[in-house]
């Protein structure tokens, strides 16, 4: 996959990557990715990435409230319309309980769904990692040439030297 | 946000990101001492009576029970209650704390919804158990039917139940499940053994650490946590209108939502306390799940119990001020005093009364009563649910169908059996689980401790 | 199939056993297998898997289908005027030896299933009691005998006709006595077949023996007016009704009859309103004084002189006679005066089988001149023959050894006669004993010969009850055993050549057809009687008789004194479900909660609460009665103190499977006093014997905690203020606002009035409701554990104080509430509401959440917490294919798991609106009936259409008096309760 030179630096403590990773950033040179062992919010800010997942999330509840009222409707005033206690067919105040709750299923539903295709996670997905101490107690940076530029490699490398990076690897690229 | 000035340090001692994650995750990777086996064979043998005492249930019918034709539901309803109350303390835990930005939570919610998650699967077994014909039971989903299409009967409480029951359960599952990726992920890289990378690689559906998923990660989490955190309330308001919604002197009341709420999230936070109590002693993590963790537990049970106290009186006085001369007895010969005098005023004690020792820090500071408290709370709250269903039902309007209810040793071994399956879940949980989020706790390690956040 | 052999040996073996093979060709060769007689040949393996394969695919089959598989086998030529799934009604007679009633049989293809009132009899009541309502399931009972039998030993019709006829033979030459000793016979043309066995074998005796015996008012009857009969009594006549001790109302001789006349004066007109008023003296709690105006409790040995002291009041201030006799332990005064203010207009009856008693009632009623009032001694009733004094003879006949043979007609002595040992001595020292029983019980297991009568559904007969009233019974199934009826049998014995049928049709025609103007020909006459089932001719037994005052002076001295006030009396009693005992083993009438105590499956010994208290008896405690019978204590309030009252009926030793060992037999304890049996003794001890049961009752709670379910006020009250008692009710219907609009029914809106004035309690509802609607019987230990299944509960409170209490019947069915609770919550709609305004339930779609049951106010839905149909733990009656003929199959048995109640009877419903519409015409009116309603002797339940304004239930609903239960609640029911008036001075 990897069609390009690449360099990875590691660190072992968030306030020096944080540093690093906004200087790189302050240069305008792209960072392929940061991985981390928790969510750093500097980090996942200064990478300019942001989630549209909560507007998503709006409409699936908007649609849901909807079809689920309509369907109530259709079942028990239209489809087959029984008395239950003197109530009106359409007895609507004992509607909205099962709506609501509908409602946050479909939404829940809908977002894992969207979760899981956007942030590309499912059941034993193959997965592929510069360096696996990412998910214990390292945080890496990692860029490449084909976007950060050869000279861009140059600097950012010497940056993450400046904020004390643990090491920093070179990888050339390898060909399928 | 969060001001360290009140509270100490959530992590105490320094440590690096790599010794978080072996102490923590070692239960998970290690093998478990003799005492997990020994609860573990316990547990398995209380589950087998249960499923015996199920056998038994669905085999010879519900006449096996002590339920007859005034009193409809028995030990089976109230157990069901019970146990969904049990259920809401970790959502309650996680969201509440979530979006209130209580860092504090990150070490305890992983348990809180583990116990979540076994909680309502004990709890959905009763609904199910105490059907007449339970292999009929299908007939509660509105699907396209031969029948007519016959739907269901929307306005039945019961149907809302249904519904609610299992949207909680699916969304507790996920909202845990989400949290538990990263920590998979990293014991996945951690292992050195093929068989458990393949595992946990499969489980944590490929989880890396990007900046990206994190992202989406946090997003999802935060959407998740907001309509669960709605559906904490609603869950519990609608289980108590199975009883609000009925004619019956003691259940007909506007009060019961927030009242079966509330409780419900007394008796949660009470397990969970218990459980950490358990988990801190046996696996050493005095460190994650702090003294300062328990503290603030057990000031919010001192906080609840007040409000529960009060909902009792209001209900009494409510009885008395309404003039109904149905609710009156109800509540004056039928709890406060009368038949079930004794349990009224147990559960009086023990959800109004004995939390009040909170109120003082030594208590607070004190283990084994903090431990004996929890469960007592436990206790209370089930009484509190015999309460409502037994008295009520069994002296309602027509003297004439009065009668009394005691439950058969079937009813106990479900309910026995159902303790055993929690348990043995727990177990499972802490043998293959990390009991403690270990991703949210790094994130948390520095608070309370360096100069500049 | 082939089967192959190995060796030449095996070969002729199998020829050897050619016949058994034979017998096997036929059958499949797994069956083959299969069958036991084969053990001897060895299975292949092929065999082997062939069968393992069988069984496989039959288990696969049988754990595959949830319910049996059922068969339907059409008729391959229909009978004549039958039409599959319509049912036939036959007008027939039910008479029991003690209470008649004339009744149509609905029949459905051919198995009779349900017994209703005939409306064509002018005798007794539109309705019938529990018992007659109960007899059908008798006729499938699996006990009873299905050949004729010698010793234990089944033999044929021919062999037992031919050693009977051989042993009667030699007595008769040797001029021997035999005794047909039968209860009460009022068949004419059985009558006559007696006498033709009389002629045939001279020196016949005939001894009249009734368990439930008015030998006393026989006697009395004699001595007075010199006529052993029993007149027709008038309680419609009458405005003041004084009963000491007699249930006229439950189990006195014809309660149904009575009930009806009686509630004729309790409905209230209200123009001008006016009600009879009635005095009871009594010792227990029965039906009937529980519905009493005035209850006075006194000892069974008090009776007597109370009515020797009236008797000489009233003389006193009539200027007749007075006798010598001690006072009245009572003031009896004021109830004197009133006696004498309603001359010929109040009737005094007692239920004493003393002579000496009787009699004085008979002075009294002639003082008060009742007399061709509400006392006709120009019509009789029949329904009671045998005199005390000839069955003790015939017992001391048979211990000297004077009988040579006893034939038993419909009599149990060893079990129901006081003095059963020496009549069981007796029998040892008789040469022929021949019983025709028809289900097993004390006295045939003790005979040589057994040649079982057939059920009366299936036998013909014909009734005489009262003077000028004919009734006939025809059989409306084939006989489902090898039994016979008791007239063939003695006719076969005469050598006569026609059965039954045609002597009785020939005794028609010598007599009735004779004395009757209006059918040309004998044929019509004999149809239209046997489709109409009754004959009625206006006849009378002659005038009034005078009274000879024939031995008063001497009962008036022989009044006595009555017991220490400290002696506990015992009092044996008839209990409206079981009487006597004779159909114990009816599991219906086992599980009837009795209308007073509410106890099933057993009899109690009950003490009023004082004495419970004095002696430290609890509810349920085992007490020894005289260390004769062991009883669990009931405390029943209103019983009079330092009494015991016992149900008779309990405690068979040999019977079916249901009766067999309930309860204890308390008719030992009675007194044989000269020549009289008495349904008391003086003196009994009890003592505790340490164990506790607790009793099966169907309700624990007796007060109505000041609730107003059942409203009540006095005569005088109402007159004042129609709506007396009921001002609840106006209040209510003024605050009842809702969010959604009252829901609307067009077309019809079926509705159930009950007027509890006029409701005694009596059950036979209950029954009626059990015997349509295939209700399951469940057995004690579920009675106890509250789970009876009854559709229809008749509710019992008592207020005022438990030594005298008020009582209160209320029958609780589903209320049909048209905002009712139930259905709200049912989460698969099982049970919802009908655009008639029926409350109903779809038992396929239940699912069994018992959250209706639960959110019912009035908690008459019922769960069937077990499989109560083929089920060993349930033997009752739904376990054998016999027992289950009873069911009507226009309502479905309910499935293990599923909610059941009151469905106002919907079958009966849709039966009549389908008839109507193909006759293309308007409901009438009262047209349908429920069970329930069509059953009650008392007309005190009316059912109809709430639209329409003319029909009687909505005059009811809008009578001033109508109220709803609970009607706080808002739940609308579409049943209506009227108010309670008492005629008592306040």
């Amino acid at each position: 996959m990897m069609r390009s030179k690449h360099i990875i630096g590691v660190f072992d403590d968030e306030f020096n990557l944080v540093r690093a990773v906004e200087e790189i950033r302050g240069k305008k040179i792209i960072i392929e990715e940061v991985y981390t062992p928790y969510p750093v919010q500097e980090v996942i800010h200064a990478m300019g990435k942001r989630s549209r997942l909560q507007i998503v999330a709006y409409f699936y509840g908007l649609f849901g409230a909807l079809a689920v009222l309509a369907f109530l409707y259709w079942t028990s005033v239209i489809s087959w319309p029984i008395n239950y206690g003197g109530k009106p067919f359409n007895s609507f105040p004992s509607f909205i309980i099962i709506t609501i709750i509908l409602t946050i299923l479909v939404v829940t539903i809908g977002s894992l769904a969207t979760f899981s295709g956007r942030a590309r996670l499912w059941p034993g997905k193959k997965h592929r990692m510069y360096d696996a101490r990412a998910t214990d107690d390292k945080f890496v940076i990692v860029l490449n040439e084909s976007e950060a530029g050869a000279e861009g490699l140059a600097t950012a490398e010497s940056i993450m030297k400046g904020n004390g990076a643990l090491e920093i690897r070179k990888e050339e690229p390898e060909d399928e | 946000m969060y001001n360290r000035d009140v509270r100490g340090p959530l992590i105490i001692g320094e440590k690096t990101f790599g010794q978080i994650s072996t102490e923590i995750l070692a239960p998970a990777e290690k093998k478990p001492g003799k005492w997990w086996f020994a609860m573990m064979t316990l547990a398995t043998l209380a589950s087998a009576w249960g499923i015996y005492s199920i056998y038994i249930t669905v085999s010879r019918g519900i006449g096996t029970w002590g339920v007859n034709n005034t009193v409809g539901w028995g030990w089976a309803i109230i157990n069901f209650v019970w146990w969904i109350g049990i259920g809401h303390a970790g959502t309650a835990f996680s969201i509440f704390l979530l979006i209130l930005r209580q860092k504090w939570r990150t070490s305890i919610n992983r348990a809180a919804e583990a116990m979540t998650v076994f909680a309502v699967g004990c709890a959905a077994i009763f609904p199910a158990l105490h059907m007449g014909r339970v292999w009929l039971a299908f007939f509660i989903i509105p699907y396209p039917n031969t029948r007519g299409p016959l739907w269901v009967n929307f306005n039945s409480p019961l149907f809302w139940d249904f519904i609610a029951i299992s949207a909680y359960l699916l969304i507790s599952f996920s909202f845990w499940y989400l949290g538990m990726l990263p920590d998979f992920a990293t014991i996945r890289d951690r292992s050195r053994s093929r068989l458990r990378k393949v595992l946990y690689g499969f489980f944590s559906m490929g989880w890396v650490g990007s900046s990206r998923q994190w992202l989406r990660f946090e997003s999802l989490a935060f959407i998740l946590g907001g309509i669960a955190a709605v559906l904490v309330v609603s869950v519990h308001s609608i289980v108590s209108t199975d009883f609000a919604v009925a004619v019956e002197p003691g259940w007909h009341s506007t009060l019961f939502p927030p009242f079966f709420v509330v409780g419900a999230i007394f008796s949660g936070f009470a397990m969970v306390m218990t459980l950490m109590i358990i988990i801190r002693g046996i696996y050493k993590l005095k460190d994650y799940v702090t003294d300062g963790h328990l503290d603030a537990i057990a000031r919010i049970l001192v906080f609840i119990s007040l409000i529960m106290g009060t909902a009792y009186a209001t209900e009494v006085f409510m009885a008395w001020y309404s003039g109904s001369e149905y609710e009156i007895f109800t509540f004056f010969r039928n709890r406060v005093t009368g038949e079930h005098a004794l349990q009224f005023w147990g559960m009086i004690i023990c959800n109004a009364l004995i939390p009040q020792l909170f109120w003082f820090r030594k208590i607070r500071r004190n283990l084994p009563l903090m431990f004996i408290i929890s469960l007592c709370i436990n206790l209370g709250m089930w009484l509190e649910r015999y309460i409502i269903v037994i008295t009520s039902l069994s002296k309602d309007y027509l003297p004439s169908a009065w009668t009394s209810y005691a439950p058969t040793w079937v009813e106990v071994g479900t309910y026995v059996g159902t303790l055993g399956i929690f348990v043995s879940g727990i177990l499972l949980f802490f043998r293959y689980i990390p009991i403690i989020a270990v991703s949210e706790v790094k994130s948390v390690r520095d608070i309370g401790k360096r100069k500049y956040d | 199939m082939i089967k192959y052999w190995k060796s030449l040996e095996e070969r002729e073996n199998r020829g050897r056993t050619a016949k058994e093979a034979g017998e096997h060709k036929h059958k499949n060769a797994i069956l083959d297998l299969l069958d036991s007689n084969t053990v001897g040949h060895q299975a292949s393996r092929r065999d082997f898997l062939k069968l393992w394969g069988y069984s496989l695919g039959a288990a696969a089959l049988a754990a595959s289908c949830e319910r049996p598989v059922q068969k339907a086998i059409p008729f391959l030529f229909r009978p004549e005027e039958m039409t599959p799934g319509m049912a036939k009604y036959y007008a027939s007679t039910f008479f029991d030896g003690q209470e008649y009633a004339s009744i149509l049989v609905k029949t459905r293809d051919g198995r009779p299933i349900k017994i209703e009132p005939n409306d064509r009899s002018g005798f007794g009541a539109r309705g019938t009691t529990a018992r007659v309502q109960a007899s059908v399931l008798g006729l499938y009972d699996d006990s009873r005998y299905k050949h004729p039998l010698k010793g234990n030993e089944k033999i044929s019709w021919e062999e037992a006709d031919g050693e009977i006829l051989a042993a009667l033979g030699k007595i008769r030459k040797k001029g021997g006595k035999i005794v047909l000793l039968s209860s009460t016979v009022i068949s004419p043309s059985t009558l006559a077949v007696f006498g033709q066995f009389r002629e045939k074998f001279p020196g016949t005796g005939l001894v009249w023996y009734d368990a439930s015996s008015a030998s006393g008012m026989l006697q009395a009857n004699r001595d007075s007016f010199g006529k052993a009969a029993l007149p027709a009594y008038h309680f419609e006549k009458a405005d003041l009704i004084v009963s000491f001790g007699a249930d006229f109302l439950g189990t006195w001789l014809s309660p149904a009859e009575y009930t009806a006349q009686y509630v004729s004066r309790r409905e209230l007109d209200p123009e001008n309103p006016s009600m009879s008023k009635h005095y009871q003296f009594e010792t227990g709690m029965s039906v009937t004084g529980s519905n009493a105006d005035v209850r006075i409790r006194i000892k069974p040995s008090q009776e007597r002189l109370i009515l020797a002291g009236l008797y000489n009041t009233l003389a006193r201030q009539t200027g007749s006679t007075i006798y010598a006799a001690p006072a009245s332990p009572l003031p009896i005064d004021e109830l004197a005066g009133e006696l004498l203010s309603h001359k010929g207009s109040s009737l005094v009856v007692s239920g004493s089988n003393d002579p000496g008693v009787q009699q004085i009632v008979n002075e009294i009623n002639y003082l008060l001149g009742n007399y061709g009032e509400t006392i006709d001694f120009t019509r009789t009733l029949n329904t009671r023959r045998g005199i005390s004094a000839e069955m003790l003879n015939l017992v001391d006949d048979m211990n000297q050894g004077g009988v040579d043979a006893l034939f038993c007609i419909n009599v149990n002595p060893v079990y129901d006669f006081p003095l059963s040992g020496r009549f069981e001595e007796g029998l040892g020292k008789v040469g022929l004993k021949v019983s025709f029983a028809c289900l097993p019980d004390e006295t045939a297991e003790r005979m040589d010969y057994i040649c079982p009568d057939s059920h009366y559904l299936e036998s013909w007969g014909d009734a005489a009850p009262g003077t000028g009233f004919y009734s006939l019974q025809q059989p409306v199934i084939q006989s489902l055993f090898d039994t016979r009826q008791v007239q063939d049998s003695l006719l076969k014995w005469c050598g006569k050549q026609d059965d039954f049928h045609a002597f009785m049709r020939n005794h028609w025609k010598e007599n009735l057809f004779k004395r009757q103007s209006m059918y040309r020909n004998f044929d019509d006459f004999w149809n239209h009687s046997l489709q109409d089932g009754v004959y009625e001719a206006p006849e009378r037994s002659g005038r009034q008789p005078s009274i000879r005052h024939k031995g008063m002076k001497a009962v008036m001295d022989a009044t006595g004194k009555s017991g220490e006030p400290e002696d506990i009396e015992l009092l044996v009693y008839e209990s409206v479900a079981l009487g006597t005992g004779r159909d114990a083993n009816n599991p219906w009438l086992m599980e009837l909660p009795d209308p007073v105590t509410k106890l099933t499956w057993e009899n109690a010994a009950c003490v009023s609460p004082a004495l419970a208290g004095r002696m430290g008896l609890n509810q349920g405690d085992r007490v020894s009665v005289s260390g004769v019978i062991e009883l669990p204590v009931l405390i029943q309030p209103g019983q009079a103190d330092y009494t015991v009252s016992v149900a008779a009926g309990y405690g068979r030793t040999r019977s079916g499977k249901v009766a067999t060992g309930v309860g204890a037999n308390a008719v030992p304890l009675r007194t044989v006093q000269d020549g009289e049996l008495l349904h008391f003794r003086k003196k009994v001890t009890l003592e505790k014997t340490g164990e506790i049961v607790e009793p099966a009752l169907t309700q624990e709670h007796h007060t109505m905690e000041g609730r107003e379910i059942v409203r009540e006020t006095s005569l005088n009250e109402y007159k004042e203020n129609r709506q007396a008692g009921n001002e609840l009710h106006e209040h209510m219907e003024s605050q009842h606002t809702t969010l959604y609009e009252k829901p609307l029914f067009d077309g019809h809106h079926w509705g159930l009035a009950v007027d509890l004035n006029k409701c005694i309690g009596c059950s036979a509802c209950a029954i009626a409701c059990q015997s349509e609607n295939n209700i399951a019987v469940v057995g004690r230990d579920e009675v106890r554990r509250r789970r009876i299944m009854h559709w229809i509960r008749i509710d019992r409170y008592y207020s005022e104080t438990p030594d005298d209490p008020k009582v209160y019947h209320q029958p609780v069915m589903c209320q049909h509430c048209d905002n009712a609770p139930c259905e709200n919550v049912c989460p698969v709609s099982a049970t919802n509401h009908s655009n008639e305004g029926l409350n109903q339930m779809s038992y396929n779609r239940c699912i069994g959440t018992k959250y209706c049951i639960n959110n019912c106010p009035y908690r008459v839905r019922r769960f069937n917490w077990f499989a109560y149909v083929n089920n060993r733990e349930f033997d009752f009656h739904q376990n054998s294919a016999l027992g289950k003929m009873v069911l009507n199959p226009d309502v479905v048995v309910r499935e293990r798991g599923v909610v059941e109640k009151c469905s106002f009877c919907v079958q009966r419903i849709q039966e009549k609106k389908l008839q109507a519409k193909l006759e293309d015409r308007k409901l009438v009116d009262g047209e349908i009936k429920t069970a329930c309603v069509q059953a009650c002797p008392a007309d005190a339940l009316v059912f109809g259409d709430l639209n329409d304004p003319e029909s009687r239930v909505s005059k009811m609903f809008a009578n001033e008096r109508n109220y709803h239960l609970l009607e706080e609640l808002h739940t609308l029911p579409s049943v209506g309760y009227l108010v309670k008036v008492r005629n008592t001075k306040d």
